[in-house]
This record gives C-alpha cells, structure tokens and sequence, in this order.
C-alpha cells in the first residue's frame, strides 16, 4: 500500500494562510517529495515488471516524475497518485511499442534484454540477511520471481486493472482514471485478470 | 481500496509485492533519489514568481509603471492647454528668461545707434568754421 496519505495532504492552492506566496510554493515541493518518495519504489517495481529491464524501470519511472511535477503539481495532491500511474503506465506502453517497432524493423539490431542474464541483479537483494532465515528467502523470492512473470503474461489492460487496483490499492474511480477507461472497464479487465492469475498460480498457491 | 481484495490470491500476490518492494537494492533506490530530486527542480514557480522574479517585486514595478503611465497621460493632456491659457505665449520660465535676454539685446542695439548719432553731431561740428578754434 502506498504510504502517502492523499487525504491528509496539504492544501497547494495558496490561501493566504502562507506569509509569502514562496513559502506555498516550498510547501507545494514538500508535499510532491513526501508523495514521490512513497510511490518511486513500488512504480519501480511496476515498471521492472512490466520491462524486465531495470534502467528502462528507471528511465520510466524518472520521466513520470517530471510529467507529473511539470504538469500535475499544482493538482490537487489527491489527484498526483491516479496521476501518475497514468503516466507511468502510458510511459511503460509507448516503451514497449517502441521495443516492438525496433524487433520489427530493425532485426538486426540487439532487441530488448530478454536474456535473464541481463536481468537486473541485484547483489543486495540476493544477499543473505542474518535476520532471515535461508530458505524461507529462497521460496519468497521464487514466489516473488513467478508473480512477476504471471503478471508478465497478463494482456496488458488486465496487468494495468491488477496492478493499480490490488497491488497499489487504487480504488475503482482512480484506477479508471489512471487507465483512461470506465469504471466498468477497470472490473472487467480485474476480474478477468484475477482469473488468469488463479489459473497460473493455483497449482503453487 | 481493498475491500474486494478478499482471496488468497490477492493477498498473497499484494504481500509479496510489498516485500519485493521492500527488497529493492540501494544502488536502485539511490537513482530513485536522484531522479526524484531532479524532478523537484522543475517544480513550477507560477505561483510565487512572475517572469522569474519574486511575485511581490513584480507587483511593485507592475504599480510603478502605472503610476508613471498616469503621469505621463496627464502631462500630455495638460501641455497645450497650458500654452493657450496665456494667448500663445508659452508660460515657461525658461521662455521669460529669453524674452529678457532678446530685450537686453535690444537696448544694447539702441545705445549703438544713440552713439552713431553723437559720432555724426560730432563730424558736422568739425566741418562747420571756426570749429578748430576751440571755446
């Protein structure tokens, strides 16, 4: 779940309340840290997802934020999270295209890092903590490792709908938004995507 | 928010997302950082600066180009109205003080030709007889 509270942000219209219209404005950049701090992780993640590749993950989710600081600051900070997974979500799509018009037309040239060798090692990630016990690890990041490629397998309306909605605990109205589709969409694409997920994780969950 | 989210599955799946997230490495998190600080940069000023100037300074040479703007309407206005009220006489100091000049002018040129006169008395006197005797 993310962790910034949309509800309990701070006002950025500047009602006077301020001494200077600078110190709104220094308030504003506060409170676009505090949010992009709390979701740069997990768009991350959606991103590496999605990707499979950790600086295109990066790339991605740096170009997000600018959009949504360039554009969307002076929304209402309620508004930056639907925002910007819109955003983010749109950046992973046009990557992607991107990624299959090079297969296509440029064959010749090394297409996506679809080795898993070029997949983002992470020697930290993989190190073992004392605290932890091994195996226990181990299973956590195979399980971890196989949601990844079964949300990977999703169509991706349904990964958009699972991920925005389960995932990073948008409600419907927002996960709509981020999606740019009715509500009733974002249940058809969740429900199905649930499905499919059953289907391909049951046998080991 | 969640509150369908009620099969294993989906608790599951939104855990070990969670915890992945929680397992990402340093070096990872260091270039969220720095992106999102370079992000932070192009926070827009609009609201507290105005063609990249401080709102308050902007507002004050916003203040005092009208106050300028209204005086230079009234001195356009005002000016030939000025000059009309005395007859067409401009009603300058400055003009005053040139008249007075062109009329010192004047009586020098009226002392020149009183001592023309004198000089040509003087000429007539010195032709009459007997002028070389003097009285």
């Amino acid at each position: 779940m993310p962790h910034f509270d949309t509800l309990g942000c701070a006002s950025m219209a500047w009602d006077g309340s301020a001494t200077e219209p600078e110190d709104a404005a220094l308030e504003q950049t506060r409170e676009l840290d505090k949010f992009l701090a709390a979701v740069e992780r997990r768009a991350f993640r959606i991103a590496q997802v999605a990707l499979r590749d950790v600086d295109d993950a990066l790339d991605v989710v740096q170009e997000s934020m600018l959009k949504l600081v360039r554009k969307y600051a002076a929304k209402p900070c309620a508004e930056w999270r639907p925002l910007f997974y819109r955003i983010l979500e749109n950046g992973i799509r046009d990557l992607q295209r991107r990624r299959s018009i090079r297969k296509r037309f440029m064959v010749w040239l090394p297409g996506p890092k679809d080795d898993p060798q070029h997949e983002f090692e992470d020697p930290l990630e993989n190190a073992a903590d004392p605290a932890a016990d091994a195996p226990v690890r181990l299973m956590q990041s195979q399980a971890i490792e196989r949601l990844d490629a079964s949300l990977r397998a999703l169509p991706a309306r349904q990964r958009q709908a699972f991920t925005l909605r389960n995932l990073e605990g948008l409600d419907v109205a927002e996960t709509a938004l981020a999606m740019g589709c009715s509500q009733g969409s974002v249940k058809t694409h969740y429900s199905r995507a649930v499905h499919q997920l059953r289907e391909q994780l049951g046998e080991v969950w | 928010m969640n509150e369908n989210s009620q099969t294993p599955l989906e608790e599951r799946s939104r855990r070990l997302f969670d915890e992945s997230i929680a397992a990402v490495d340093m070096q990872v998190r260091s270039r969220l950082t720095r992106a999102r600080h370079a992000a932070l940069e192009a926070v827009p000023r609009r609201s507290a600066r105005l063609f990249g100037m401080p709102l308050w300074r902007a507002a004050a040479g916003a203040t005092a180009a009208a106050v300028l703007a209204v005086a230079l309407w009234f001195t356009w206005s005002a000016g030939p109205q000025a000059i009309d009220a005395n007859d067409g006489r401009p009603s300058f100091e400055d003009l005053g003080l040139v008249a007075s000049s062109d009329q010192g002018s004047g009586d020098a040129m009226e002392m020149m030709q009183n001592d023309v006169d004198f000089y040509a008395w003087v000429a007539a006197k010195a032709e009459q007889p007997g002028a070389g005797h003097a009285g």
